[in-house]
């Protein structure tokens, strides 16, 4: 006959198909509810995005265009998608030119849907406000051919009109004359292959938005100056999307900050069912000794 | 021969991009230029070597008739109708988000790329929750830091206690930053001598097996 | 709740469904989105290249017109990387599978080199520079530190303001203690040697800095999984089943 389960031994061994279902719950509530929670205490942004944010804003002086690395693919989207909206929302609202390039093959489709969806939005102009350069191989050849000469890298955008004809590439021949890097990392290659090549070679001024995964591994780049601020996972995007709300900037769609009630459940729930867990472990091992 | 002259051409390569880095003479960066370009039209090539593989991998199942061999197809076919939709697209194929590769791209590899990955959250849950156990004193640290740092991070962790937000900050700031740099450190490191014994032919596992 | 009318967001949902499947078990449908997933993408990545390296930037080059900008010797120099490009193909003739290494040397050769002095500058100097100096830098600003630590711990009432009082408290120390937190770390993986004597709580204090960096990443980690797992959510609720805006 079958040992019956203790309180606790059952409390440390739930079927796997029950934490998923009360995962799919706690996240599918939150998200349908909609019940804006998150928003008032996201209203005091991390110290970090708005470095992020405060020099993208700097550019509208200087008339330095932005560029964005987009190195991540549709695996990564979900966290990455909405800081890519963000910031080219900010660039259009602040009317700074953008250069928008992917050393990832598999995400520069993604680039251009964004930078379609926001030129629609705001009235922008290939060519005068953004240039698409779009995928090269080579990853980090990729970046120090730019540190020399784009064109020589891109001798046409990713729609196959030559870089020269572009109004923006006059004024914009090489990495020094970009104001400010944003590599949108989900891996390698992503923001080190950029700090590495870009920020160390040719002292190009840089910050980085990554996936969750990698954020805690950027700390010490932030801690040098070496990465201007990190823009890390959905929470960082919402953030940079309240910015962008503070801002006064129209924003179409606002997918991280919807996200962050779901998120922060998920989170408390992942919490509570480790402290059960471990009660379930540690008190069914003290009762069998 | 067969190892002498890539182990020379490693060597030659190598040695010269690394005085390269150290000579702003015009020369030097025009070699710069030059060999970026051929790195950048190899590496392409290299993409068709591992098209090569995985075709030559699922024909050899198909061919032996192995378990799964049925997947091959799919695999082979889906590979041969997007890149010949693809090729057939033309060198515009970004300009237009109608075109047919386009569209698979948005509706078949994104929901597939994205679901992927979705679904460790689910494995990530059952994990923590079955394997997470603090044991011992350093599995105990490592979970508190995890605990402060999952609700810090989230906007409703400042709503239950002002002081998540706040210790997750100095947590992310002070000691985990310490921790990262002392590994960047060690990974640099390595990764200097390594490279060094790739350039002075040293290391030679690279050239994989045979004469 | 409004069901989607558009034939590709039906084909998403299907084939998010496909790959969630496998939650339940592994499953000839699960096994078809993933085999579908391989196809498609290899497929893809292979036309992005295609047409964003090699045409624009080698053939097209390559096999322009005597009159355009191209000049014979660019053409010439362009066959460099066409003969060592084709050379990997030799990977799939056993008799000259060699060939494979001259190109692989090339870019191999060329990465180890280009990485060398740019990891010291970015990875080396640069943080040991800020973890050596910073603790000195703090020297100056140390005074007002403590006393504005003092000032918290001095007025603490409750739970709350315990909490902050240590929190300023661990600021003001924060310089120091990353130096110490980053030495202790290297020298735990510093395996040529015994850890006895000296080494040993110099290790055990790299440990404790280990575990709680590992523990940030673990968080992290926890918050990406479920983002990505958010997004499909949204899609499905939003564009399939039309249940969010």
């Amino acid at each position: 006959m079958a040992e019956k389960k203790s309180l606790w031994q059952a409390l440390a061994g739930i079927d796997r198909r029950i934490v998923y279902l009360t995962l799919l719950v706690v996240l599918v509530v939150p998200l349908i509810l909609s019940l804006g929670l998150s928003v008032k205490p996201m209203k005091d942004v991390s110290q970090r995005v708005r470095q992020v944010f405060e020099q993208v804003d700097s550019l509208q002086y200087s008339g330095m265009p932005l560029m964005i690395s987009v190195d991540f693919d549709p695996a990564s989207k979900g966290e990455l998608q909405p800081m890519l909206y963000a910031l080219l929302r900010h660039a259009a609202a602040r009317n700074v030119p953008v250069l928008v390039l992917g050393l990832w093959p598999n995400g520069v489709g993604l680039a251009k849907t964004a930078l379609e969806d926001v030129g629609r939005e705001y009235g922008r102009q290939n060519g005068v406000d953004w240039v698409f350069l779009g995928y090269k191989a080579g990853i980090d050849a990729v970046i120090l051919g730019m540190g020399e000469n784009i064109a020589r890298v891109f001798p046409s955008d990713a729609m196959g009109s030559r870089l020269d004809q572009h109004p923006l590439m006059q004024r914009v021949r090489r990495l020094a004359d970009v104001g400010f890097v944003v590599s949108l990392s989900a891996g390698t290659p992503g923001y080190l292959d950029w700090l590495l090549y870009a920020q160390s070679r040719y002292r190009v001024r840089m910050a980085t938005g990554t996936t969750a995964v990698q954020a805690a591994d950027a700390y010490p780049y932030v801690g040098t100056g070496q990465l201007r601020g990190i823009v890390a996972g959905m929470k960082g995007a919402a953030e940079y999307e309240i910015l962008n709300q503070q801002a006064g900037f129209r924003q179409a769609s606002t997918p991280a900050i919807d996200a962050m009630d779901a998120q922060s459940f998920a989170q408390f729930a992942i919490v509570l069912l480790v402290v059960i867990g471990n009660v379930g472990f540690f008190v069914a091992g003290r009762r069998r000794k | 021969m067969q190892r002498s002259v890539p182990l020379t051409i490693c060597l030659v390569m190598g040695i010269v991009m690394m005085v390269q880095f150290f000579s702003p003479h015009p020369f030097s960066r025009g070699l710069l230029e030059t060999v970026n370009t051929w790195v950048r039209l190899i590496s392409g090539f290299a993409l068709a070597l591992g098209a090569g593989s995985l075709i030559l991998h699922h024909t050899t199942k198909i061919r032996r008739k192995q378990p799964g061999w049925g997947y091959s197809i799919v695999t082979l076919s889906a590979l041969a109708a997007t890149a010949a939709i693809g090729w057939a697209a033309g060198p515009t194929m970004m300009d237009n988000k109608q075109l047919l590769i386009n569209v698979i791209y948005s509706n078949i590899q994104v929901p597939l790329g994205a679901s992927m990955f979705s679904i460790l959250a689910f494995y990530i849950a059952s994990a923590s929750y079955r394997a997470f156990r603090a044991r011992n004193k350093e599995a105990t640290i490592l979970l508190l830091a995890a605990f402060l740092v999952m609700l810090g991070t989230v906007p409703l962790g400042k709503v239950v206690w002002d002081g998540f937000p706040k210790w997750s900050r100095y947590l992310l700031e002070i000691p985990n930053l310490a921790a990262k740099r002392g590994i960047i450190f060690g990974v640099a490191l390595g990764t200097i001598a390594t490279s060094l014994k790739i350039i002075l032919g040293i290391e030679r596992g690279w050239l994989g097996g045979g004469k | 709740m409004q069901l989607s009318s558009s034939l590709w967001v039906w084909v998403g949902a299907i084939l998010t469904f496909g790959i969630f499947s496998f939650l339940l078990k592994d499953n000839p449908f699960y096994k078809f989105c993933e085999h579908l997933f391989v196809g498609v993408s290899l497929g893809y990545t292979m036309t992005i290249v295609t047409w964003s390296t090699l045409w624009p930037d080698l053939f097209k080059r390559l096999f322009a017109s005597p009159t355009s900008e191209v000049s014979i010797g660019a053409k010439l120099l362009l066959l460099v990387p066409l003969a060592l490009g084709i050379l990997y193909f030799f990977a799939f003739v056993p008799k000259v599978s060699w060939l494979m290494r001259i190109p692989m040397s090339f870019v191999l050769g060329w990465s180890a080199g280009v990485i060398i002095p740019s990891i010291i500058q970015t990875s080396v100097l640069t943080q040991a520079q800020y973890t050596v100096l910073k603790p000195g830098w703090m020297l100056q600003d140390l005074p007002r530190q403590m006393g504005e630590a003092w000032n918290h711990l001095a007025h603490v009432k409750g739970f709350n303001s315990v909490s902050d009082a240590l929190l300023s408290f661990l600021w003001a120390i924060g310089p120091p203690t990353v130096f110490i937190g980053a030495v202790a770390a290297v020298i735990y993986f510093f395996f040529s040697r015994e850890q006895k004597g000296l080494l040993k709580p110099v290790s055990g204090t790299g440990i404790i800095f280990l575990m709680v960096g590992f523990g940030a990443s673990f968080g992290y980690t926890v918050m990406a999984r479920m983002s990505l797992l958010i997004d499909r959510l949204q899609f499905l609720l939003r564009d399939w089943l039309g249940v969010i805006r």
